[in-house]
């Protein structure tokens, strides 16, 4: 049995096809969603016009470099026209331009925006009209009525490629799975090499057993491969320990059985391929594995809800961003466990090792 | 209660053999026995029935009518024990394409309790520089020949060869006919599927003629052909016709036919024994004052056994 695991093992990762769905396929998603991560641009470049040598010009720039997210650039003297064609060239996001005014009357600031994004624009507004005011008040010395402590509590939001690490996991298993096991069998069977190991003493259970199993274990190699990835990525999956790789790989179950039966019901290889990639193509996109299954339509949330691909992702998210325990995800595991059994039962009926 | 009773020395015994596809019969009551040691054919056109009776045997097909008796085990009632004690090469199968010949030998063998030595096993074919070599690598000779060894791994008591030399060219068939010998050399007992006349000829101690899910004929390859009652070819090439109805009277002789060929006029017949037949023709073309330009005496081979039993061309 054991030489049949290591064989099993062997033909599986010898396989170039199914070690591009098991790897390549997933780390070319986590590769470009990390490219064009809509979290990366978060700071605001500002364009600051200002003869910092003034007592109001110096107290401004110090006040502004103090924000966090603003990435401040200072060009003494440049004509407000110039510093719109610096806008212009979307070298900079926003520009504010200090100018002074004549003896006794207040500097005027003019700050214009460009992004585009209008809560980013309100943000960039709201924390220059802040620093503006601050700077007001420590120039004319005025006390200070109210004092503002802001601290963070800690708590962090999930970013969209940490929601997208447990989804792309979840779908790279799902393909390899599905599409290589059903690929494979259904090459075993073309090729004769199923009837020729039932020409053998080789009990039937065996041969499944092995192979299901060698899939199994290369899958667990996959998780492990993958996570690290998208950890080192920035996505913090790792966070989900054990249970992450438990639940992966309970999952991987279910889409190995029903890649047994793909390749038990539909004849023909190309035909077998066609007919996983069938199934897994939509699982991938209704099931959450890019954006979260609570933004689809109501009406075809019922559905999306029991597919075996949604609930594993919802496991998977619990245990690696909210720090979840494997107990927090019964109703999930309830009914991958359905799931499991289901199309157990479906693949035994429907695997047939030659056409008698 | 599935141990058959079998006479001493017999190894396979087939009893009625039927196997129906729909409205198709495949096999129409096929009945033998192979003993221990030999190398027993089964020969017949294609789609006459061969694959379906070997495996039927082998246990990979059930017979819809009929019992077949292996080593003493009725194949349908104890396949796994069958199993265990014959080696099988099929027809149309291959091995793993991600494994290497050695690793494939492993696999087999651990399906086995008893199993023959990957390498020794490579080197009974020839095959010993390959065993790190994957199948898709090797040659059609090759892939036979390591078909065959594949079949071995479990030092099997009776092997089915089926149609092992089908597209192989003479030097690889002849071959591959050296290593069937040494199997049974070795102690097996070989039944093989072949629509190779010569093959069954030169390798079969016994050939089953299979014809159309029948066995028309069964006996060693000389006894077929003597068998014929015409167990000579004579072909005879004059300088002017002879007269048909006159060579058609010679006694013993049968099948005349007589044609114009480039060099002469050729006369081709079969007959029962030469001495006679070419004794009067001899007469004959002295009578008839032509001159005899050539005059051959071949033995019969299994092809007349064939037309004669079945009454129909070879056409395999
Ligand atoms: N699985 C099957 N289903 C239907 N017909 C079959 C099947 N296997 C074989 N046959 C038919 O049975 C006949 C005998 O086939 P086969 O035993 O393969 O002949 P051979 O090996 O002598 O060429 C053929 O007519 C073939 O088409
Ligand atoms: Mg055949």
């Amino acid at each position: 049995m054991l030489t049949l695991l290591g064989a099993s093992v062997k033909m599986v990762a010898r396989d170039r096809q199914s070690i591009f769905w098991a790897l390549a396929f997933p780390m070319i998603f986590l590769g470009v969603f990390r490219l064009f991560s809509v979290d990366s641009a978060r700071t605001t470049a500002l364009l600051v016009v200002a003869d910092v040598r003034t007592e109001a010009g110096a107290t401004l720039l110090a006040a502004l470099q103090a924000v966090p997210f603003l990435d401040v650039e200072v060009r003494p003297g440049l004509s407000e026209d110039a510093a719109l064609a610096v806008l212009q060239e979307r070298k900079s996001d926003a520009a504010l331009v200090l100018t002074a005014g004549a003896a006794g009357a207040p500097a005027s600031a003019q700050l214009i925006t460009a992004v585009n994004d209008p809560v980013r624009n309100a943000i960039t507004v709201a924390a220059i009209t802040s620093v503006v005011d601050r700077a007001n008040l420590a120039l004319t010395r005025a006390p200070q009525a109210i004092e503002l402590h802001a601290r963070s509590a800690g708590v962090h939001r999930t970013t969209y490629f940490e929601f997208l690490g447990p989804g792309i996991i979840g779908m790279g298993l799902m393909n390899f799975a599905t599409i290589a096991l059903a690929g494979s069998l259904s090459r075993y069977r073309s090729e004769g090499v199923l009837r020729r190991i039932r020409a053998t003493p080789l009990a039937p259970w065996r041969f499944f057993t092995s192979v299901v199993g060698a899939h199994l274990l290369v899958a667990g190699v996959q998780v492990v491969v993958l996570a690290l990835v998208a950890e080192a990525l920035g996505a913090h999956v790792l966070r989900g320990g054990l249970p992450f790789l438990l639940v992966s790989l309970y999952g991987t179950l279910i889409f190995l059985n029903i890649g047994v039966i793909v390749a038990g019901k539909v004849q023909g290889r190309g035909a077998v391929e066609g007919a996983a990639n069938a199934i897994t193509l939509p699982m991938m996109f209704l099931s959450g594995s890019f954006f979260p299954t609570s933004s689809l339509p109501a009406a075809v949330r019922p559905i999306v809800e029991v597919l075996p691909l949604t609930q594993m992702l919802h496991a998977l998210r619990g245990l690696a961003l909210d720090g979840d325990s494997l107990l927090d995800h019964w109703p999930a595991l309830l009914i991958m466990t359905a799931w499991v059994v289901g199309t157990l039962l479906i693949a035994r009926v429907t695997f047939r090792f030659a056409d008698d | 209660m599935a141990a058959t009773t079998q006479a001493a020395g017999t190894v396979i015994t087939a009893r009625d053999l039927v196997k129906r596809y729909g409205d198709l019969t495949a096999l129409a009551g096929a009945s033998f026995e192979v003993a221990r040691g030999e190398i027993f054919g089964i020969l017949g056109p294609n789609g006459a029935g061969k694959t379906t009776l070997v495996e039927i045997l082998e246990g990979l097909t059930r017979p819809s009518a009929g019992t077949a008796t292996i080593l003493g085990l009725e194949v349908t009632e104890q396949p796994v024990e069958v199993k265990r004690r014959i080696g099988v090469q099929l027809q149309a199968s291959s091995y793993h394409q991600y494994l290497t010949l050695r690793e494939i030998l492993e696999l087999f063998g651990s399906f086995y309790p008893r199993r023959a030595d990957p390498l020794e096993l490579l080197r009974r074919v020839h095959l010993e520089d390959r065993a790190n070599a994957r199948m898709r690598t090797l040659s059609g000779g090759m892939r036979q020949r390591f078909s065959i060894v594949a079949a071995l791994v479990n030092e099997p008591e009776v092997v089915f060869f089926d149609e092992p030399t089908a597209g192989l060219d003479p030097d690889a068939r002849r071959d591959l006919w050296a290593i069937v010998r040494e199997v049974r050399a070795s102690g097996a007992t070989v039944v093989l599927t072949t629509h190779y006349m010569e093959e069954a000829e030169t390798l079969c101690d016994r050939v089953a003629f299979l014809h159309r899910g029948r066995i028309s004929a069964l006996d060693t390859p000389q006894g077929l052909i003597r068998g014929l009652n015409a167990a000579y070819r004579v072909t005879c090439t004059t300088s002017a016709p002879l007269e048909a109805a006159a060579v058609a009277a010679i006694p013993g002789a049968t099948r005349v036919v007589q044609e114009h060929a480039a060099d002469g006029y050729v006369l081709r017949l079969r007959a029962a024994a030469a001495p006679p037949v070419v004794a009067a023709l001899t007469a004959m073309v002295e009578r008839a004052g032509v001159t005899m330009l050539d005059l051959a005496v071949e033995p019969a081979t299994l092809e007349d056994v064939f037309i004669a039993v079945t009454g129909s061309e070879w056409d395999g």
